[in-house]
Parts: structure tokens; sequence; C-alpha cells
């Protein structure tokens, strides 16, 4: 899954093969950047993010994040690998960040809804907690999904062409 | 500030990378020695068919047992679930595709295999360690 596909690799050299391992490095340091805040800062950080997520300012601020990181790792490949951009790849990056930014902060919207609807305690401290988690993993399912996308249509049509 | 409590994930870890990783390559050592023999030993030697992949998947798992444990609303639980789970299985993929390559006799790097597994291994920590950060300060909200 994470090897480039041999057929792939000799048949095209001039077209850039995305390992998974190349996006699981950015988002490792990503996670322990993430990580070091909630430990170093636990009430400041958790509190900007929710405050950003209450004015609206989250996901277009995420959504630009993960789109200029995931095109900057993608160039980064391809000129580590001194070949050229796929257009098919290009419209991954390009469109899958804000899908799944999107798509999770409706999710997010529909727990918070969940959480009002039940009438635990705490109400604040559980929506911000939430708000947090999943703030951490839409980034990191920002970043890494459209990676794995790339690599399973490069093995889909790798397998294809054998 | 840091206190006890936010550091505790740091020894949860710990449980994990001590037996998993540091206790093979100890124990490697310990062979060497005892035999007398001179054997490349270094880390990336001794994992070089991506088994950092078995440790991260194992790794992966027990994060996803807490995460159902916790009381996080089912769409948290679900969607860190599938995020580790696929993270811990492309990682174990690693060392499984390396195996077959070398009985397969077909092209095999062991240095690719160990820069994927490493990555990946890294990958599933990091997130483990945030994971666990996170549940820990649920658990003290819905302690309150």
């Amino acid at each position: 899954m994470s090897s480039p596909a041999p057929a792939l690799a000799k048949g095209q050299r001039q077209i850039a093969v995305v390992r998974l391992a190349d996006a699981s490095q950015a988002v490792a340091v990503l996670s322990l950047v993430f990580g070091l805040l909630l430990v170093f800062f636990p009430v400041w950080f958790p509190a900007r993010i929710v405050s950003s997520w209450q004015r609206g300012q989250l996901m277009p601020v995420m959504m630009a994040f993960t789109l200029v990181l995931d095109t900057y790792l993608y160039l980064r490949v391809a000129y580590l690998q001194s070949a050229k951009p796929r257009p098919l790849a290009a419209v991954c990056l390009g469109s899958l960040p804000l899908l799944v930014i999107g798509g999770l902060s409706l999710l997010l919207q529909s727990a918070v809804r969940s959480i009002l609807s039940a009438g635990l305690p705490n109400l604040q401290g559980r929506i911000g907690e939430e708000i947090v988690a999943q703030t951490y993993l839409a980034l990191v399912c920002a970043v890494f999904f459209p990676f794995l996308v790339i690599r399973l249509l490069q093995q889909f049509k790798a397998a294809n062409s054998v | 500030m840091v206190g006890g409590a936010e550091l505790k994930w740091l020894m949860w870890i710990s449980l994990y990378v001590i037996p998993l990783v540091f206790l093979p390559w100890a124990i490697s050592h310990a062979w060497a020695h005892q035999h007398r023999r001179q054997l490349a030993l270094k880390p990336q030697q001794l994992f070089q068919r991506g088994e950092l992949g078995l440790p991260s998947l194992i790794l992966a798992s027990s994060v996803i047992w807490n995460l159902l444990q916790s009381q996080f609303t089912p769409h948290t639980v679900a969607l860190g679930s599938v995020i580790l789970g696929m993270s811990g299985t492309m990682a174990v993929t690693v060392w499984v595709e390396t195996y077959c390559r070398q009985a397969s006799g077909s092209d095999s790097r062991p240095e690719r295999a160990w820069r994927d597994s490493r990555s990946l291994a890294l990958l599933v920590f990091s997130m483990a360690a945030v994971m666990e950060i996170l549940l820990d300060r649920f658990a003290r909200v819905v302690g309150r």
C-alpha cells in the first residue's frame, strides 16, 4: 500500500508517484505540534479553537491550511522524484481537503446538537472538548485522505495496465 | 502549567514503545554479546521488513478500545476509530507487502520498507498520544 507500484514507476517515470509515507510524516509532525500545544497551553489553545468555531472562522482556516499543506507535500514529492505532477492528483488535492473539512463540519454540528439535546451536565465543557477533538481529527483526515485516494488510484491504474 | 495528569499519556505510550520496540533491540544486543557475533543491530536493520507496523496496529487497537469506552459522542468515536484503524492497517500493510515481495522473490527494498514503516509508525504513535490527551481531558470535564 505504501510502496510505489513497480510497473508504474518504471513505465511512467515522468509522473510523480505518491507514497503514504510522504503524507504520514507531515501528519505525524502536525499531530505532535497539536499535542504539545494541548499539553503546554491546556486552556488557551482549546479556547482559541472553540471561539474560532463559534465565530465561523475555524473551517475556512482549516480548509486553506490543509489545501496549502497537501499541495506543498505533493509538489515536494514531485520535486524529489524529478517528476511532473499529474492532473488527476491535482484535482484530488484541490477538492478532497475542502470536501473532507466540509463534511466533518456537518458531523461536528450534528455532534453538538446531540449533546445539547441530551441535557448532560457541564454542557459547555463537553461541547468544547468535542470541538477540539473533531478539529484534530478533521485536520488529520484532510491531510491524509487525499494522499490515500491518490495512492489507491495509482495502484488501480497500475493493476489495470499490467 | 504542565502537571502530572497532562503527561500521563507519555507514560502510557512508553508502555508500548518499551516492550515492542526497545526490548527486541536490547535482546538482540544481548544475544550478539552472548554468542560473540558481530551483527548489524541498528533499528533500521532490526526492523527492515516493516515490523514496526505490528506494534502500530496493536497501539491503534488499544486507543480505539479506549475511545469506545469514553463518553465522546458516537460521531467522534466513529471518526477517531476509523482514522486510527486505517492508519494502523496501513502501517501493518508495509510489513505484509515486504514479506510478500521477499517470499515471491520480486523487487524488495529493505530501506524503503524501513522508511515507510517508520513514518507510518510515527503517525500512529503521535495520533495515539494526541487521542490519549483528548480522552484524558474529556474524562476530567465529564468528572466535574
